[in-house]
């Protein structure tokens, strides 16, 4: 049989092991810190300035006929003009009148491309973020 | 003797106890702090989502927009282009026979169409709105090559 010694022995071993080898595997383990990514600086705004609009030139048409080339032929030398003219027919102005209103509607959509573009990369709002 | 050794193993034994029960509350406390360092980098990191879903959703409504706003624009300017070519064909119409019958008529109203045709050009280009055709409603007082974007406030009728 054991005696007073051996079992007060025997508890605190009892006692002390568990409790270290608690103490050792809680030691072991630890709360990691979080890495958190951080947002990339954004680019610069590009800041490019608008083309200047355009300011067109003022064009004169004539209407010429087999009737009135004459009349509107002299009228061109008493302007002091030179008598000559580039023509076009009736179908070929309306061609270009086309031409001229497809150019015009096409620069107007990249206009507006443009400023949508800016408002959206480079809005106010955005430069405030 | 064996007694006196049996203590020190007991004080040994409680001592060491102690200094493993004060390590691991050291422990806990170091633990504690880097946990609510963490809550905090989680409730930062979770505003710092919410911000950016928001700003997603502006974005997304900003790009609904711009594509609305183009189509309107590309349709009304198709609109343009419609009313230019009824303008030349409106009933079978021949431009070359009406101009060989009234010349003068014909050349007032080509030049006119002229003139505001490269006004359209400089508005297409960038170029300001005047009074003028900011505040024309009617049709004598209009653009007729451009309407649609020479004259925000005229409604055809």
């Amino acid at each position: 049989m054991y005696n007073t010694k051996d079992k007060t022995h025997r508890l605190a071993w009892i006692i002390a092991v568990p409790l270290m080898l608690c103490l050792f595997l809680s030691g072991c383990g630890s709360v990691k810190k979080l890495e958190i990514f951080k947002q990339e600086v954004p680019r610069e705004n590009l800041n490019l300035e608008k083309p200047t609009p355009l300011e067109m030139e003022k064009i004169k048409w004539h209407i010429i006929t087999s009737e009135n080339a004459d009349e509107v032929f002299k009228k061109l030398e008493a302007d002091g003009i030179d008598p000559v003219l580039f023509g076009l027919t009736d179908k070929d102005f309306e061609m270009l009148a086309k031409n001229f209103a497809k150019i015009r509607n096409q620069l107007k959509v990249q206009n507006d491309l443009i400023d949508q573009y800016k408002e959206y990369y480079e809005s106010e709002e955005v430069k405030d973020e | 003797m064996i007694f006196g050794s049996m203590k020190m193993i007991m004080i040994g034994v409680m001592v060491a106890g102690l200094a493993g029960a004060g390590a691991y509350v050291y422990k806990l406390k170091a633990d504690n702090a880097t946990l609510k360092a963490n809550q905090i980098k989680l409730e930062s990191a979770v505003s710092e989502q919410k911000q950016l879903i928001e700003n997603q959703k502006k974005d997304f409504d900003s790009i609904l927009q711009a594509n609305k706003d183009m189509n309107k624009l590309i349709n009304v300017l198709k609109k343009d282009f419609e009313d230019l070519d009824k303008r030349f064909n409106k009933g079978n119409r021949d431009i070359g026979k009406v101009a060989i019958e009234k010349s003068k008529v014909i050349e007032r109203i080509i030049n006119k169409g002229g003139d505001n045709a490269a006004r359209c050009l400089e508005i297409a280009s960038g170029s300001p709105l005047t009074d003028k055709e900011k505040s024309a409603t009617k049709k004598s007082e209009i653009n007729q090559e451009c309407p649609s974007i020479a004259n925000p406030n005229y409604v055809q009728y």
